[in-house]
């Protein structure tokens, strides 16, 4: 089975999808490691799990977990769970069931970044100007404080390492057993998203000055990118590193990262031009293709190898929020500030 | 979907002036809103509320290489999250540490495309201590920068004062800033009408919140201390003279410019030119048309620092058919 954006169903009809409303804005979603429930972060404290299967009916709305809003939420790496963060500075663990346990609690600090590393069962949160590393024993701990709020947290291919954005630039921590001092790389201004490329060569940044920036991490070289009209907070790196996608551009946009890198060159757009601009943008975890959701509510589905893409939801007016692959990459969910959750069955 | 931008109100005040005093009030009085209020790191609000986020008051500097284009990276990043929660707000409060330059958070509200779509910068609030004022203005330019950068203005604890020092204080409040409403107040008592939702940042309002913008003219000589100039023209002004001058101006000039702004009468446009900026960064539109048999007058103000009266006079006199 594959995804085959040439088609021609793509371009007649909508795939099935199974779409939940809710009354407060989505912050995040994922789906569990075992692909079976796809979770949605909610601004009323809520999470609201949905099965991965378009042909089940919803469950129930369960009770707010967090006070506030839930500003973070991922795939727990340790069982098929989730990981979740919120305004009231609580880092919870869900099970399946949707019972929760208490990682962490910073009252008076955000917990709205997480990340976690699968095969070492680690997960990175930011907690004000600290991030926090929890291992799979579930002990904590901090690394910081830098020298203003973590924006953007994530871990290195390996899993040894974790890098933070700030202001003026980004630091590196090893967590591992062996302390050693933090690598820092400067760039003015403020850097509002991070993500470490998958070959755990390159570490990008979204500024507030709507360019982004990429750190080559041995040669300690850097570059920036500027032309975007918005800022950009949303990158996703391919599966095989070869390009940096990023949101804030009306069709598909990506760095090209493979041989000698991106610079003198310009960035690849493919795909047809959506509604408005690209908020939220997702790799496929394995193969070639990229998720897009636009500030008009529009989602498309891009085929970078074949330079095309074929629009799944159509806009609405409510921007896309969040956006996250299943991970054998059958699957979306997408969540928008309306409080729609969606979840997308992309086989054909 | 289009929502309403929520108002926002910045409270500053230096130490002890009465700020958290106020702020107390403000959430504790039944008025039927909510409130969302972002306090300082030092903030003590007697009040509880689950709505009151801490701020650590974090500035960066802007990439471009001017020193006054200075924001307050932490309020964008609360202003998006607070707008993730469910509940809607009917405006947000910033209180200021008392040794903080207003600057920076007046400037984040020209800066950040997502902040200015949720939210407007409805006024700057300074709460002044009227024992103490004189004396912090040797301590610091931030008591005189609070003042200079207000909207509206409480002269605060005048039970404490004599009726010839307050006369005093408030002379000196009205040479550094005599375009804002002052209110005279004890232990912060005060309308909150008074004090939001006045829309002082707001193009369409600037005359209505000052209709008597022109009837102070104080250009004296003040030395490098804060004041206030005023121009205006009766010819109508040149669209492009005046962009390339007061472009200059700012670039040049915006880190003592503290406020600037203006209503232009432009050669042949059938309405007002309004504008109004914070350091360099300024926000411009069409404002209401001209009635017919009506005065077309011009007028300028610039609230700063080493104000050149005659530099600046001249400027705007080139700039004018």
């Amino acid at each position: 089975m594959k995804l085959d954006l040439g088609n021609p169903a793509w371009r007649t009809t909508l795939p099935p999808s199974r779409s939940v409303a809710s009354d407060a804005p989505v912050a995040a979603c994922a789906f569990s490691r075992d692909g079976k429930i796809a979770a949605f972060a909610l601004g009323d404290g809520r999470v609201r799990f949905l099965s991965a299967d378009v042909k089940d009916a919803p469950a129930e709305a369960q009770e707010p977990l967090h006070k506030g809003a839930v500003l973070s939420l991922i795939a727990d790496p340790l069982n098929d769970g989730f990981i979740s963060g919120g305004d009231d500075g609580r880092l919870l663990r869900l099970a399946a069931d949707g019972s929760a346990t208490e990682i962490a609690d910073h009252k008076g600090k955000w917990i709205d970044k997480l990340a976690a590393h699968r095969a070492n069962g680690t997960v990175a949160a930011s907690a004000g100007k600290m991030a926090l590393v929890v291992d799979k024993a579930g002990e904590v701990r901090e690394f910081g404080p830098h020298q203003s709020t973590v924006t953007g947290i994530d871990f290195s291919k390996d899993g040894s390492r974790i890098a933070c954005s700030h202001y003026d630039g980004i630091t590196i921590w090893s967590i591992g057993q062996v302390v050693l001092p933090p690598r820092r790389f400067a760039w003015r201004g403020s850097h509002v998203a991070l993500k470490w490329s998958t070959d755990g060569k390159f570490i990008a940044t979204g500024t507030q000055e709507n360019d982004i920036h990429v750190w080559r991490i041995a040669q300690a070289t850097d570059m920036r990118m500027a032309g975007y009209p918005a800022k950009v907070k949303s990158l996703s790196w391919s599966a095989d590193a070869r390009w940096l996608y990023t949101s804030s551009q009306p069709v598909f946009t990506a760095w090209p990262f493979a041989g000698k890198g991106p610079e003198g060159k310009p960035p690849l757009q493919f795909g047809d031009e959506g509604a408005g601009l690209i908020t939220v943008v997702a790799a496929h975890p394995t193969a070639e293709f990229v998720a897009g959701g636009y500030d008009s509510g529009e989602l498309q589905l891009g085929d970078i190898k074949m330079r095309r893409s074929v629009v799944l939801r159509m806009s609405d007016g409510s921007p896309v929020s969040a956006v996250a692959w299943s991970p054998d990459g059958f699957r979306l969910a997408v969540g928008n500030d309306n409080g729609d959750m969606l979840v997308v069955d992309l086989r054909r | 979907m289009a929502q309403a931008q929520v108002p926002v109100t910045v409270l500053t005040g230096y130490l002890g002036a009465g700020k958290t005093t106020l702020l107390n009030r403000i959430l504790s009085e039944q008025h039927g809103k909510k409130y969302a209020v972002i306090v300082n790191e030092f903030g003590e609000l007697g009040v509880d509320n689950d709505l009151v986020v801490n701020a650590d008051e974090e500035v960066f500097e802007m990439n471009n290489g001017c020193i006054c284009c200075t924001v307050r990276g932490d309020l964008i990043r609360i202003i998006e999250g607070l707008m993730k929660r469910k509940e809607k707000f009917d405006g947000i409060l910033v209180e200021t540490t008392g040794l903080a330059d207003p600057g920076p958070v007046a400037q984040t509200f020209f800066t950040d495309d997502d902040v200015k779509a949720r939210t407007r910068l409805d006024a700057i609030v300074t709460v002044v201590d009227a024992k103490h004022f004189l004396g912090q203005l040797k301590q610091g330019d931030e008591a005189e920068e609070q003042v200079a950068f207000a909207d509206v203005i409480l002269l605060n604890k005048t039970d404490l004062v004599s009726a010839e020092d307050l006369a005093k204080v408030e002379g000196k409040i009205k040479s550094i800033n005599p375009y804002a409403r002052l209110h005279r107040t004890q232990k912060s008592q005060i309308e909150l009408a008074a004090i939001l939702d006045k829309g002082a940042f707001d193009l369409k309002r600037i005359l209505e919140f000052e209709p008597d913008f022109l009837e102070h003219g104080h250009d004296h000589d003040h030395g490098d201390e804060v004041a206030s100039l005023s121009f205006t023209a009766d010819k109508p002004v040149d669209p492009d003279k005046f962009q390339k001058w007061m472009g200059a101006l700012l670039q040049l000039r915006g880190g003592d410019i503290l406020r600037s702004k203006g209503i232009l009468a432009i050669d042949g446009a059938p309405r007002r030119y309004v504008f109004q900026g914070v350091h360099m960064m300024m926000d411009a539109d069409w404002g209401t048309p001209w009635k017919d048999g009506e005065k077309r007058a011009s007028k300028l103000v610039f609230i700063g620092r080493n104000l050149d009266a005659e530099n600046l006079k001249r400027g705007f006199e080139d700039c004018l058919k």
